[in-house]
Formats: structure tokens, C-alpha cells, sequence
């Protein structure tokens, strides 16, 4: 498989404290792979980081064979990396349909037609009808934003995401604050959309079920240094992720 | 019938401000509906910043002056034969102005863009000031003919007036209701998604900047034209206060609430300005009621009736299949 993403040498400090210690991964087109670690560890951060949204002090980030160290964050969401965010971050007087509307007119570029009446494009119409009804929130198109339950806004979240025809999907604790019901769906759906639109999916997780369910590769950050990256089973038993984060008594 | 509500204000707008014309009620009263009309473009103009875009400025009377002081500047010098072009112009000017200013005060966010923007209000208002020679100081512009065709009688200047801001206000509505108008109302909602949605906050900033400047900047060509006089208070910070207070009190969540609120605030000059010279006291009481009665502004009122009856059907939806 190709490599989608490089991360060479990426730095960060805020102040005195160094969240991202000269990392470097490599990602791989179609993987699904998750990064873990303590509270504080810089997993948003780097995240952050790779996404222009804040500017790294060292390194580079090359997407496609191209480096975007230094683009602005729009610009990197065009080239197809897009997150979700781990506080659902959604337009709360909006209603569900508006919401993944309105990423739909981006992804179509009709984002500044400034006459023409904003319902008048039918390709955003349907496109934001086939990703709700494929992420199964079409029923409550017509609700606010701010009415739906906590699990479903992380969902619409997702959507708004996905509707930008991401390659690379970057999810910041996709479970956070579900009950465990709702998080057994939510793995379920990562793992169907992941596979259906062909994406290069990573997520940040506290959810060792979900972790160890469905990624590929686990990477994990402690105090901002990569202290380990491989498959679940060789992360499972190795020495320094268990004493750092995992814990003896988990698994 | 989705169609017919829609556009029933604007049925309401042009009943109300031509049904005035039927009835007649007398030079004066049409001359204060006309003003009702220009500070009404003024107010949704400012609106597509402050309500749809989330932009608090306090520095709007730059425009909406500019606006006047070109147009009269520009009649003063050729005569008023071309008039409406020099509406157009002096709107230009405003938007073209306002460009540079967006550009530096758009860096900024919150308390900080207001101030900044106030700060230039006052900086182009003390100018007119001292630039005795250039723009007439404190004196302002005096004697501002019209061309022939609108002389004789305030009705024909009224009429003028209406059509002009009648065309405005449907372009600004056409603009809150497409695509670019979408992404200025949700970047007030949440600015940061917007950026995530691969869009430009500052560029769609900018752009409804420069949008509500030139369109502020026709409303001040017009009032140049009403009174046939313009002095330096109309780039005073009061009237930059005056477009918030339209907005708010006529409910900034909505098109055609700062028509409302023009209305009232003229209004109220009008009838309690003959009983005392403290008639602003009575505006107070007016913002009083409604920030703590109706938060959402006149206009906003059935919205939040209607949102009451909704929240009690249904506390929490429960929408997971």
C-alpha cells in the first residue's frame, strides 16, 4: 500500500511544555489505525497540527506527495483531509439538513453564489440526502442541531465531515461521552463507512474496545513522543505502553 | 403556500409605505417616512454584519456618511443632473473605503473588532471637522439641489426614495438567501466549523463587510438628498449606535426587523421629541423592554412563541434508529 500521509520530524512547544516531540509517522492509503494515550499526551494537538489549524515549530507534513506544513487549514480540508471534531462542533440553529447542506455546498464549490437561491443546487441537494440517509440520521433532517441527543450530534458531526469527499478522515474521539451501547454502533458505523468510501481513517480513542476492534495500526503518544506504532497485538504486549497507559489489570 | 409566506413582508412593505401615499397625512409626515425608509436600508444593511454575520461594528456611521458626503460633494460641484449616479458613487466610495478598513479590523475578533471599528468612525468623523475647506466643517453641506424631475414636493423624492431601497433590499435579501448568505450566518454560529468546511471566515467576512458598506453608503447618498443638507453627526458615533439599536430593537435574527426598528426609533423622535428635548430617555425604556422581554427583537416574537410550543411537545428527541 502507498503512503498517504508523512509526518516527518513534527515539533510543537506551548511555552515551556513540549507537546509534539519530533514525530514521525506514515500512514498508509486505506488504513484505519488509532492513536491513544494519557489525557495530555497531545493527541488533539497533533491533530491540530496536521490540519493547519495551528502552525508546528519543526517538521513537515506532506499529504499526496505534497507538502502542506505551511497551508491553511481550508485549503489542507479541500485537498480532502477532514476531521470531526471531539466536541461535536455543528451550527446548533441550524437544522440536521442544513447542517451537511452547507458542507455540501462547499464540496460543490457553490459556497459563494451570492443570488442564486440557496436550495436551487440539486447536486448538493442529493448529495447531502445520500450521506444522511447513509449515516442514518435522514429521518431527523428536520430537526435542530441543537435538539438532537449528545450520540447523535458526534454522528452529524461525522456527516459533515464526510460530505467534503474526505480521503483522509480524522476523528478526535468519536465515542467520547456515549453510553456503551452507543459506542458498540458507533464502531460499527466507523468500520462500514471507512470500508464504503474508501477512506484513510484516524482516530483518536480512549475506548480500548473500540481501539482494539477495528484499527489496523495503534500509535501511541505519551507526553507528546511517539513511544510505540504497530498492530493491536504487538501494542497490546509491549513493555512501555502498558507501564505508560494501558495498565497491567486491562488486559 | 411555502412561496406566499415568504414573501408576505414584503407585501406588507410595499402596502405600508405606498398606502401611506394614499392616505396623504401632510408634507411632514411623509418627509419623516421617507426618512423611516433610508434609515430602514441603513438598518438591514448594517443587519447583514451584525445579525446574519455575527460582526458587532460600531463604527457604520463611516459609511452611511461617506455615502452623503460624496453625493453632495459631487452635486455641489456639477450640479444635480446625474443624482443617482452619484448615489451609486458615493456608495462605492463607502465600499471601497470599507474595504481597507475590513481589512485590518477583520484581523481582530469580538470587543476588539468594535473598537477598532469605532476608532475609524471617529477618526473620518473628527476629519470632516477640521477639514473646513474640503468638507464645509461643522457647517456640513448646505443647499443640495435635486435634479428637476424630483423637485416639487416631497412626495416625488419620497417615491424615488422607496424605489431605490426597494431594489437594495431585494438584492440584500436575494444575498441572505443564497449560498455566500448560508456561510455568513453560520460563521456567526461557529466560526471554527467553517474553517473546517475548507471556507475562508475572513474573505466571506470581508465580502459582507464591503456588501453592508456600499449598501450604508446608498442610504447616506439618499438622506443627502431628503434634507438638501448633511452635516458631520451623520458620521457621529451615534449613528453608528442608532443602526445597532434599529437591529435590536426591530430583531436581528430576522430580514425585516431593523424596518421595524427605523420605524420605532424615528417614531419615537417624532412623538415624544414634541413633549421634551430628553426624548432619547424614552429609547432607553424602549431597548429596556424589549432585550428583556423579547430578546429576539419585535419581529422575533412569534419565532419564539412558536419555539415555546415546540419545546413543550417534545423535551428531548430522541432520533436514533
Amino acid at each position: 500500500m502507498s503512503v498517504i500521509l508523512e509526518i516527518k520530524n513534527l515539533d510543537k512547544h506551548f511555552g515551556g511544555i513540549h507537546v509534539t516531540n519530533h514525530v514521525n509517522i506514515s500512514v498508509k492509503k486505506g488504513e484505519m489505525s488509532a492513536i491513544i494515550g494519557p489525557n495530555g499526551a497531545g493527541k488533539t494537538t497533533f491533530f491540530n497540527l496536521i490540519t493547519g489549524f495551528i502552525p508546528s515549530d519543526d517538521g513537515s507534513v506532506v499529504y499526496e506527495d505534497r507538502d502542506i506544513t505551511k497551508e491553511r487549514p481550508e485549503k489542507i480540508v479541500k485537498l480532502g483531509m477532514v476531521r470531526a471534531f471531539q466536541v461535536s462542533s455543528l451550527f446548533l440553529e441550524e437544522t440536521v439538513f442544513d447542517n451537511v447542506y452547507l458542507a455540501a455546498l462547499s464540496n460543490f464549490r457553490k459556497n459563494a453564489k451570492i443570488f442564486a437561491d440557496r436550495m436551487a443546487f440539486k447536486d448538493a441537494r442529493e448529495h447531502t440526502a445520500f450521506i444522511l440517509e447513509k449515516i442514518g440520521l435522514f429521518h431527523c433532517k428536520d430537526l435542530k442541531a441543537s435538539e438532537l441527543s449528545h450520540g447523535d450530534t458526534k454522528i452529524l458531526d461525522i456527516a459533515i465531515a464526510l460530505t467534503l469527499n474526505p480521503k483522509i478522515l480524522l476523528l478526535d474521539e468519536p465515542t467520547a461521552g456515549m453510553a456503551p451501547d452507543e459506542r458498540i454502533k458507533m464502531m460499527h458505523l466507523l468500520k462500514e463507512l471507512h470500508e464504503f468510501f474508501q477512506l484513510t481513517t484516524i482516530f483518536i480513542e480512549h475506548d480500548m474496545d473500540m481501539v482494539f476492534g477495528i484499527a489496523e495500526t495503534i500509535r501511541v503518544l505519551v507526553q507528546g513522543q511517539l513511544i510505540a506504532e504497530g498492530p493491536p497485538d504487538y501494542i497490546r504486549q509491549h513493555e512501555t505502553v502498558i507501564e505508560a497507559y494501558l495498565g497491567k489489570e486491562v488486559l | 403556500m411555502k412561496k406566499l409566506k415568504d414573501y408576505l413582508p414584503w407585501i406588507c412593505y410595499f402596502v405600508f409605505f405606498l398606502g401611506i401615499l394614499l392616505v396623504n397625512p401632510g408634507t411632514h409626515y411623509i418627509h419623516l417616512v421617507a426618512r423611516v425608509i433610508i434609515f430602514s436600508l441603513y438598518a438591514v444593511a448594517f443587519n447583514l454584519l451584525y445579525g446574519t454575520t455575527g460582526l458587532v461594528s460600531f463604527g457604520h456611521a463611516l459609511f452611511y456618511g461617506i455615502g452623503a458626503y460624496i453625493t453632495g460633494m459631487l452635486v455641489k460641484a456639477t450640479g444635480p443632473e446625474y443624482f443617482l449616479l452619484f448615489i451609486v458613487l458615493g456608495a462605492a466610495g463607502a465600499a471601497f473605503v470599507s474595504f481597507f478598513i475590513g481589512l485590518l479590523t477583520l484581523r481582530l475578533t469580538g470587543i476588539y473588532f468594535t473598537m477598532l471599528t469605532l476608532a475609524f468612525a471617529q477618526l473620518a468623523w473628527g476629519l470632516t471637522f477640521k477639514l473646513y475647506h474640503f468638507t464645509g466643517g461643522d457647517d456640513g453641506i448646505q443647499a443640495i439641489a435635486k435634479p428637476a424631475m424630483l423637485t416639487g414636493g416631497v412626495t416625488k423624492y419620497y417615491l424615488f426614495s422607496f424605489v431605490v431601497v426597494a431594489i437594495c433590499m431585494y438584492i440584500l435579501w436575494r444575498i441572505r438567501r443564497s449560498p455566500f448568505g448560508s456561510v455568513l450566518n453560520c460563521i456567526r454560529q461557529n466560526p471554527q466549523r467553517i474553517t473546517f468546511l475548507g471556507l475562508n471566515v475572513y474573505k466571506n467576512q470581508l465580502k459582507a463587510f464591503v456588501i453592508s458598506a456600499f449598501f450604508a453608503g446608498v442610504a447616506g447618498g439618499l438622506y443627502a438628498g431628503l434634507d438638501g443638507s448633511i452635516h458631520p453627526d451623520m458620521l457621529h458615533w451615534p449613528t453608528s449606535g442608532n443602526a445597532i439599536l434599529m437591529a435590536t430593537i426591530g430583531g436581528m435574527g430576522t430580514f425585516f426587523g431593523p424596518v421595524i426598528g427605523a420605524g420605532i426609533l424615528t417614531g419615537l423622535e417624532e412623538i415624544v421629541g414634541k413633549y421634551t428635548e430628553y426624548w432619547s430617555f424614552s429609547i432607553g425604556v424602549v431597548v429596556l423592554i424589549v432585550v428583556l422581554l423579547f430578546p429576539r427583537g419585535v419581529l422575533g416574537i412569534k419565532r419564539l412563541a412558536g419555539n415555546k410550543n415546540k419545546e413543550e411537545k417534545e423535551t428531548e428527541v430522541v432520533c436514533n434508529s
